[in-house]
């Protein structure tokens, strides 16, 4: 059985982040690009942890917190934010975000 | 511990008057609402007073290492920016007063709002530790969800809030990501112990990737060029005392970051991309520039000429210099009366539901000649003629990089650069100017009545563009001042 390393940690940790923001660029539906946001703040996360483990210090798994927090305070105000916008236009489609241009 | 709870009072008071905000909104009646903005600009005003006095600024001799772990530092950039954004929030209180009855829904809560964005970003301003720094931008950014798309019977200002919330969270996932790099590298969060050990990190790769991440979520905070997209539809559809906090408040608070980070904690680095904040710089003022010119849109030009604006800041970071960093406190102070001034007028000029088009201001100067007196003066200083605030910001930054471009080529071209977009931004601040004097298509003659509060912001603001341009010493003093003492604690 091989003992993990800090590259596999960093190695899920990228992939998360690069699946996450393949998802906001290439899906079109508001709430799955939302789901893919959350991806690429929780891959931080991995990353952070993995790091305080092998570097022995607890300021990146303190970090976490605050990020999760944060998170979390995002999106209750971006759910809110989209639940305002589906109730005026009956759509979560980004295509249909066109009213201004130039 | 608790007497050092000193060093955040500033902080402190604005937090509580934003609950006290929320407290008040559930006694008064509704028809006294209108009374809690007043009150809380007053407020606001005490704070800001509160902050000149000797007891305060002498916090800068003290250290915060007990207290914060170093992780919160008051220094001269700090106390001016954290006055910069009491004021910018002062002017935007009185101009979301006068905003309240398109608000429709919950007005108090958006004078809550607005008070806990400046916590936010007077925190941002003696942020010295990437934890400090995440919540705090985060504080800001998650509060102006909420302030774009509080019209929610306005579809624009919803699309408006949505696109700022998508872009928003993609650019704070890599900024923690660019964090979680940086700290496996250096192994603190703590700029004072990057700056300690900056030269040994300038040869990791990941190190450098984790600051470009870093920089990419701090570029979309002040709408630099490859991150700049989602400004024009923000800024139009988002309500006018927002945009006006937005083109501000969170610029200047970007800016502070970038201060603290690349000419305070990592100058070695700073020198290194020296190259790429060139052509940042000078793509981002040519790019606001050019896109500016075919806009019919008020507030859709503002948000190019603000990325034009954030080009031209942008220069006294590449200069890494005192005096960059002394010129990008001017141009801003400057700033925020010229857009402050436009920004109200724009509010009282149109009605509600009908575009910003720049025919509006037809007829200005027979409707009310005050307003069209500020506008012209506005318009102006953000072209950057002289003797106005604006040009002297121009002039400072220009300067700054100039001092610093000899045996530099690429120095020379971001002067050019920089030249070449005063002339074109000219064109279009006349634009402006043609249309409040020479453009009288329109046959509507009715006089506008402004009332107390918005004259005495103008009035302000009038004020502030004149004294920083005609008397530039005094000003200069202090901004010298601020940025001498950020230089003094790099040298430590």
């Amino acid at each position: 059985m091989i003992e993990p390393t800090l590259s596999h940690y960093l190695l899920v940790s990228g992939a998360l982040f690069s699946i996450g923001l393949l998802g906001v660029i290439v899906r079109r539906n508001l709430l799955i690009i939302y789901m893919s946001l959350e991806l690429m703040l929780n891959s931080a996360n991995v990353a952070l942890v993995a790091m305080s483990r092998f570097n022995g210090n607890l300021d990146g798994q303190v970090m976490v917190f605050f990020i999760i927090t944060v998170a979390a305070a995002e999106v209750a105000v971006g759910l809110a934010l989209i639940v305002a916008l589906y109730r005026k236009r009956q759509t979560t489609e980004v295509e249909d975000l066109a009213s201004m241009k130039l | 511990m608790s007497e050092q709870l000193k060093f955040v009072q500033l902080e402190m008071m604005v937090v509580a008057l934003g609950l006290i905000v929320l407290i008040a909104d559930l006694v008064m009646p509704p028809s006294k609402r209108r009374l809690i903005g007043h009150l809380s600009a007053v407020a606001l005003g005490l704070i800001f007073l509160f902050s000149l006095r000797d007891s305060y600024v002498g916090l800068i001799n003290e250290s915060t290492d007990l207290f914060f772990n170093s992780r919160y530092k008051i220094d001269g950039l700090a106390i001016f920016f954290k006055r910069f954004f009491i004021l910018a929030a002062i002017f935007v209180l009185i101009f979301a007063v006068d905003f309240a009855d398109r608000i429709r829904s919950g007005i108090s809560e958006y004078y809550a709002f607005i008070i806990f964005a400046l916590a936010g970003m007077m925190f941002a301003a003696s942020a010295n530790d990437f934890s400090m720094l995440f919540v705090s931008i985060e504080l800001i950014t998650v509060t102006f969800y909420i302030l774009v798309s509080y019209q929610r019977h306005r579809l624009q200002s919803l699309e408006a809030g949505v696109k700022y919330l998508i872009l928003g969270a993609v650019s704070s996932a890599f900024m923690i990501y660019g964090i979680a790099l940086v700290f496996g590298e250096a192994g603190s969060l703590k700029f004072e112990d990057i700056n300690a050990k900056q030269s040994e990190l300038l040869g990791s790769k990941v190190f450098l990737f984790g600051m470009l991440f870093l920089f990419a979520g701090l570029a979309f905070k002040i709408s630099a060029f490859p991150f700049q997209v989602w400004a024009p539809d923000v800024y139009q559809g988002a309500p006018t005392p927002t945009t006006a906090f937005l083109s501000l408040g969170s610029k200047a608070a970007g800016f502070v970051l970038l201060i603290r980070l690349l000419v305070f904690t990592i100058p070695d680095l700073t020198r290194e991309w020296t190259v790429l904040l060139i052509g940042i710089s000078a793509v981002t003022i040519l790019y606001g520039n050019l896109c500016a010119l075919p806009q019919r849109n008020l507030k859709r030009l503002l948000a190019y000429s603000g990325i034009a604006n954030a080009g031209y800041l942008l220069m006294g970071i590449v200069a890494q210099s005192e005096d960059g960093t002394a010129a990008i406190l001017y141009y801003l102070a400057g700033y925020l009366f010229a857009l402050m001034t436009v920004f109200l007028i724009i509010n009282l000029i149109t009605k509600e539901g009908e575009g910003e088009d720049i025919s509006c201001l037809e007829n200005l100067n027979k409707r009310s000649p005050f307003l069209a007196a500020a506008m012209t003066l506005a318009a102006i200083s953000l072209a950057g003629i002289p003797p106005l605030a604006g040009f002297f910001g121009k002039f400072l930054l220009i300067k700054s990089v100039a001092v610093e471009a000899f045996g530099n080529t690429g120095y020379f071209v971001l002067l050019a650069v920089a030249v070449f977009g005063v002339v074109i931004s000219i064109y279009y601040y006349f634009g402006i100017v043609r249309a409040i004097f020479w453009n009288h298509k329109a046959d509507d003659k009715t006089p506008i009545f402004v009332v107390v509060p918005i004259r005495f912001a103008l009035i302000c603001c009038f004020a502030g563009m004149l004294y920083l341009g005609l008397l530039p010493n005094k000003p200069m003093k202090w901004v010298e001042s601020a940025a001498v003492s950020l230089i003094k604690t790099t040298a430590e």
